[in-house]
């Protein structure tokens, strides 16, 4: 589509001249309900317009209906023409609003009748839209700045379209010989000038205008090259109604539009409330929303009827009953502004009202028979009301492979809520456009992809991977340090957080390390700190370059962690691997792929509860009137038994186990004892389903307290 | 984008082809069946996803295999080909053109490749003919090119170059693409007529137009490497301003987000499947499969099945968060990213490209104005989320949302007028209403400069005053009377009554006590 085509520019001249003034000879009753008021009353004289109110009023019915469907790039001049020419506004965007003309025509008002004829002419009129068509708009001149050496790409052409009362055939080819003289000349003009443009195309449109009962005196003719820079047409029309279906039929012809009737359309009636009864409404759109149809030819297979005037063509769509909702995502090939032709009338305003609450409507094209066929959408947003063109054919998308079964697809643990949370927070919102911003750099959606930047850089995808992540704990901090700045206050919850997390590992309290997969023991307490730590050093490092406060955080967080000593890491490091290993081959285990799907879900569900109890329970210990916790227990343990954690434990008990721990760190235990009871290891264990699988564990634990006792030949039994 | 496959099945395409190496005879109908195998070949492994169907013409078409994505199918029936007699382009081309339309409708992009030997038949019905009868045949006997739905005409020539141009099938093919368009491309063999030659042919058709497009997805550091199915086209915007083809990037940035309401059904060019790939496997072996794969391929997919994928990630979230990732294709070019579900259990990350150009969507504003949440002095969503900064409000309200005035048809200069009457006889309690909707038929009478109109309804308040039955409020007579006044004096044009952004108000009077609603 080119931009700058013949319906960038309008230029409207009116004829302002004495003749204009008469009267259009169709009467308008307006005092309809006095007969039935009680008799001997004299109705009021019915009213009729002048030939300049219907000039007027209709033509702007083709503005209201451009700047409905077109509220930017198509513009329009509007030029009055007597003795002399008004401009009554400008080529600017912000001059382009119904409001704007009708304030400046009450200002011209009706033409002068006492005027004399002589000196009064449409020519004027004519000449300064020549003139107007020459100066260059705001889109032109954007569009030649950022061209710079091909500005010569860009077009100017235009129409004018002049509503005026001709004299005769002759008269008629005067004007059209005036305007294409001026072309000429202005064209001269232009070449020398930097705003202004010399004339490409221009279409004259020439309605005259004649009041009822009286016989034409110019004859219609259909557009003709005047020259290469100018068409012409003629269109000879009775004032009143008529005058108002050809500017209709214009400015569907103008600006590609087309009609739809939506029929069918459910309204209650101001009398009996209960009923309703089916109304239709008219609108009219670009025509590329009935593309479809046009291509298949079958415009007369989806409801069309010709119009009164046998000119115009409207296509039919049934009003569904509204089934779609917002969250709805739409396969939508189009979406284009409507217009009603009769925005007044009740049918219409009760469809638009519908819709500019923020309801949509499916439509659906008539058949006899068949299934039913739903191909466009209304729906309105921030006031204003689109034709939505809905995909009906079949797609050549369908039954695509599932994204369960590409790669990364069996993996379970996704942090599929987290990575929402993230998206929240990462939301979109139109920046309003200032010069301050500007000069501030980056453009808002720059900054936004900055944001995501530093949001991501360091974001496990899988809960298995994190342990920070998994901790309310770390929250607060996890929060602040993706911020592009840190306040004070924003440093100190930091430093809050780390002292929070450094009271927890006095504590010696759980970690939610995921213990997915991982058979038996899971890692120690003290290293599963030391992987925390770790982890929220390495978040943390990836922020140091942003501001000094991101560094003093890192530096509380080094001066307040353990240091691990190289050789227990390297340990670590070898454990993470076995670690890995078993989770893999549990993953094969896994059967179907949407089974896995499914199986993520309900993970995730399980973590996030043990997340929240853990976060419950570190409420709890973080209140100083919670006890502090008596035991310290072996850390080979991974869950702590009730019954034991509960009750004193004696100094002795103490005293054993830390013996047995630091025994224990010094040769790897043999898988047998481990896993014994009362020193009988059981074998073949994995032949046991899951669920024995688990009680084995249990007992485990249990059975290792009691085997420290008796090794140290004190039994307690 | 589907493919149709037609092949020439003319008995001109039985013509042996002179091989000096080769002892064994083959046919100009082999090296075509050849090229189409290692098409569908190609296609089954790296393009599966394509529908693909195959029609044979002669003097007469026939649909072989509808469309499917089942390419043993296809090659059976490639393989079973039989020959008839002579070429007749033109009815075979109605035929395509029926075949597409029925299964896609008319919005579909598709692609059409001809198989032929360039001998394109003589007399009536060849394609000399169809070009030579183009002008003045009856709407109903068209050719059948431009198709009524975007495609791109591939013609596959088993012949070389020299040959065609011997005669005027060069230029006839040549004007075959420019009446669709220009779309497509005229492919002709080089050097001898052999396997390998034809085999060449068919790998640059594959080099273009099948060959997955492969992309890296990213959203800060969070990166995938996919592939967008069906490739992108190229797009032109304004063929005279901006006549070069715009084409999406390779790296698709994500922007941010916004929830499926605030997008709201938004208009879309195309819609595109979004693959996560393996990285360090070769493209080609991870083609968007939807069959059963050979045994070894199944434990490397499964190997890539256990990385962590941000695609599986990003899909996940919007499919539950039901939001849209904005996404960037290109300069002032975007798109957007969500969970397209097919079925209940299948779903799919899914890309829709928006129509080029810097403010795509009118409710969401211009796209490179769009930022971060933490950009706005406060949450525009609001802390509970109960807000929304979208959609954008026009500056000025369309004509169906601001009450405008239109007297085109009687009807409507009615209903204003009796709407006034109506209020005149409910003062005082009306007087706002009253005085709002005079103030509206002042303005528009003015600016239509319909001052015989102020006149008459100024007369018709005047009746009313006098019609006032004698237990009226005396507040309304005044009203009346001075309504009418004003209605008169704006009716002569004098400026001082007339100004358009004038409004009648209400007369203060000594019954204000008794004026509701002053």
């Amino acid at each position: 589509m080119k931009m700058f085509s013949v319906s960038h520019k309008t230029a409207f001249v009116v004829d302002h001249c004495p003749y204009m003034a008469e009267s259009c000879r169709q009467q308008v009753e307006c005092d309809v309900l006095t007969k039935s008021r009680g008799q001997g009353m004299i109705p009021l004289a019915p009213v009729s317009k002048s030939l300049w109110t219907c000039a007027v009023e209709c033509s702007m019915e083709y503005c209201r209906i451009l700047y409905d469907v077109y509220p930017l790039r198509k513009l329009i001049n509007y030029i009055v023409s007597d003795s002399e020419f008004h401009i009554l506004n400008s080529w600017r965007q912000e001059d382009q609003s119904t409001h704007e003309l009708m304030s400046a025509l009450a200002a011209v008002g009706p033409p002068n009748p006492q005027e004399d004829p002589e000196c009064c002419s449409v020519l004027h009129g004519l000449v300064a839209a020549v003139e107007s068509l020459c100066k260059i708009t705001e889109y032109q001149h954007e569009a030649r700045t950022t061209l710079m050496d091909t500005a010569d790409r860009v077009a100017n052409r235009g129409r004018i379209i002049c509503l005026t009362n001709a004299k005769s055939d002759t008269h008629v080819r005067m004007l059209e010989d005036c305007v294409q003289e001026t072309i000429l000349e202005q064209n001269k003009m232009a070449a020398g000038s930097d705003r202004l443009m010399s004339i490409q195309q221009c279409e004259l449109v020439l309605v005259h205008i004649f009041p009822q009962g009286e016989d034409t005196l110019v004859s219609d003719r259909p557009k003709k090259e005047v020259s290469s820079l100018l068409t012409s047409e003629v269109h000879s029309v009775r004032a009143g109604r008529h005058l108002a279906t050809k500017l209709n039929i214009l400015v569907q012809q103008h600006f590609d539009l087309a009609s739809t009737t939506i029929t069918n359309i459910p309204m209650k009636e101001e009398q009996h409330a209960n009923t309703s009864a089916n109304y239709d409404v008219e609108l009219l759109h670009h025509r590329d929303a009935h593309l479809e149809f046009f291509k298949s030819g079958d415009l007369h297979m989806a409801g069309s009827t010709s119009r009164d005037s046998g000119l115009k063509e409207t296509v039919t769509l049934k009003w569904c009953t509204p089934r779609t909702n917002s969250v709805e995502l739409h396969y939508c090939t189009g979406a284009y502004r409507i217009s009603p032709t009769d925005v007044n009338s009740r049918p219409s305003s009760c469809l638009t009202n519908f819709l500019l609450n923020g309801r949509s409507v499916l439509l659906e094209q008539p058949r006899k028979s068949g299934s039913k066929v739903i191909s466009h959408m209304l729906s309105s947003h921030g006031g204003e009301i689109f034709l939505h063109v809905l995909n009906s054919t079949r797609s050549t998308l369908e039954d695509p492979p599932s994204i369960s079964e590409g790669c990364g697809g069996r993996v379970t643990d996704y942090r599929i809520t987290d990575f929402g949370e993230f998206m929240r927070e990462n939301r979109l919102t139109p920046v309003p456009e200032s010069p301050d911003t500007e000069a501030s750099g980056k453009p808002p959606a720059e900054r936004a992809k900055a944001q995501l930047e530093r949001y991501t850089r360091y974001w496990p995808m899988i809960i298995s991977q994190t342990t920070i992540f998994n901790m309310q704990a770390v929250v607060p901090l996890a929060n602040l340090i993706v911020k592009e700045s840190l306040s004070e206050e924003d440093l100190l919850t930091c430093q809050k957080t780390v002292y929070n997390l450094v009271d927890m590992e006095r504590k010696n309290d759980p970690l939610p390390i995921s213990t997915v997969g991982s058979r038996g023991k899971g890692p120690k307490r003290d290293e599963q700190y030391r992987t925390m730590w770790n982890e929220l050093e390495t978040l943390v490092k990836t922020h140091v370059a942003g501001s000094e406060r991101h560094q003093r955080v890192l530096d509380c967080i080094i001066a307040c962690r353990s240091k691990p000593p190289e050789e227990e890491e390297r340990k670590k490091r070898g454990r993470k691997r076995e670690d890995k290993e078993e989770k893999a081959e549990k993953n094969i285990n896994k059967d179907s792929e949407d089974k896995s799907w499914q199986e993520s879900e309900r993970l995730k569900g399980v973590v996030e509860r043990v997340k929240e109890e853990q976060g419950e329970s570190e409420v709890i210990k973080d209140s100083p009137d919670s006890p502090e916790p008596l035991n310290k227990k072996p850390r080979l343990e991974e869950i702590q038994l009730p019954e034991k954690a509960k009750g004193p434990v004696s100094l002795l008990t103490m005293w054993t186990n830390r013996i047995t721990v630091a025994n224990s760190r010094k040769h790897q235990e043999f898988a047998g004892r481990i896993s014994s009871v009362n020193n009988k290891a059981e074998l073949y264990q994995h032949l046991k389903d899951e669920n024995g699988y688990v009680v084995v564990c249990f007992d485990f634990v249990s059975t290792v307290n009691r085997m420290d006792l008796h090794e140290n030949g004190k039994a307690t039994r | 984008m589907p493919t149709v496959v037609l092949m020439d099945a003319s008995l001109s395409m039985t013509r042996p082809v002179s091989l000096e190496q080769c002892s064994e005879e083959l046919q100009r109908k082999n090296l075509a069946v050849a090229g189409l195998t290692m098409l569908f070949e190609h296609m089954a492994n790296n393009y599966r996803l394509e529908f693909t169907s195959l029609v044979a013409f002669s003097s007469l078409w026939e649909l072989l295999v509808p469309f499917t994505r089942d390419y043993n199918t296809l090659q059976e029936a490639l393989n079973n080909l039989e020959d008839y007699d002579k070429t007749c382009l033109e009815s075979a081309l109605h035929g395509v053109s029926n075949v597409v339309q029925q299964e896609w409708g008319h919005a579909c992009p598709t692609q059409v490749v001809l198989v032929t030997d360039g001998s394109l038949g003589i007399g009536k019905g060849s394609l000399r003919h169809s070009l030579q009868t183009l002008k003045g045949r009856p709407e109903d006997k068209k050719f059948p090119l431009p198709f009524p739905f975007p495609a791109k005409l591939f013609i596959m020539c088993i012949a070389n170059a020299e040959e065609l141009q011997m005669t005027d099938t060069m230029h006839n093919l040549e004007q075959l693409l420019q009446l669709n368009g220009g779309d497509g491309q005229i492919f002709t063999m080089e050097g001898q007529l052999c396997l390998k030659s034809v085999q060449s042919m068919f790998g640059r058709l594959i080099d273009e137009v099948y060959s997955p497009f492969p992309a890296v997805l990213r959203c800060g550091n969070l990166a995938s490497d996919v592939q967008v199915f069906p490739r992108p086209e190229p797009v032109f915007l304004d063929e005279e301003i901006d006549p070069m083809p715009r084409h999406i990037l390779t790296d698709l940035e994500i922007v941010g987000f916004i929830e499926i309401g605030d997008i709201s059904s938004p208009p879309v060019m195309s819609r595109h499947l979004v693959l996560p790939i393996a990285v360090n496997k070769e493209v080609d072996d991870v083609g968007p499969g939807t069959t059963e794969e050979p045994e070894e391929e199944t434990s490397a997919n499964q190997q890539a099945g256990k990385i962590p994928n941000f695609c599986v990630l990003l899909h996940g979230s919007l499919k539950v968060e039901g939001m849209v990732a904005l996404v960037q294709l290109g300069p002032e070019w975007y798109g957007m990213l969500y969970s397209q579900a097919d079925s209940k259990k299948k779903s799919n990350l899914m890309m829709s490209l928006f129509e080029p150009g810097p403010e795509p969507l009118p409710w969401l504003g211009k796209v490179s104005q769009l930022g971060p949440i933490s950009d706005a002095a406060e949450n525009p969503y609001g802390e509970d989320d109960s807000k929304s900064p979208f959609p954008l409000q026009p500056k000025i309200k369309r004509s169906y949302a601001q009450n405008v005035t239109v007297w085109i048809k009687a009807s409507g200069l009615q209903t204003d007028v009796q709407k006034i009457l109506r209020n005149a006889r409910k003062l005082p309690e009306k007087t706002q209403t009253f005085y709002k909707e005079l103030n509206r038929l002042r303005k528009a009478a003015l600016a239509f400069g319909f001052w015989e109109l102020l006149k008459g309804v100024a007369e018709l308040l005047e009746r009313e005053c006098t019609l006032l039955p004698d237990t009226a409020h005396p507040d309304a007579a005044f009203q009346l009377s001075h309504a009418a006044k004003q209605l008169k004096l704006a009716s002569t044009g004098d400026s001082q009554y007339a100004a358009f952004d004038q409004n009648i108000n209400p007369m203060h009077t000594d019954f204000s006590g008794g004026g509701a609603g002053m």
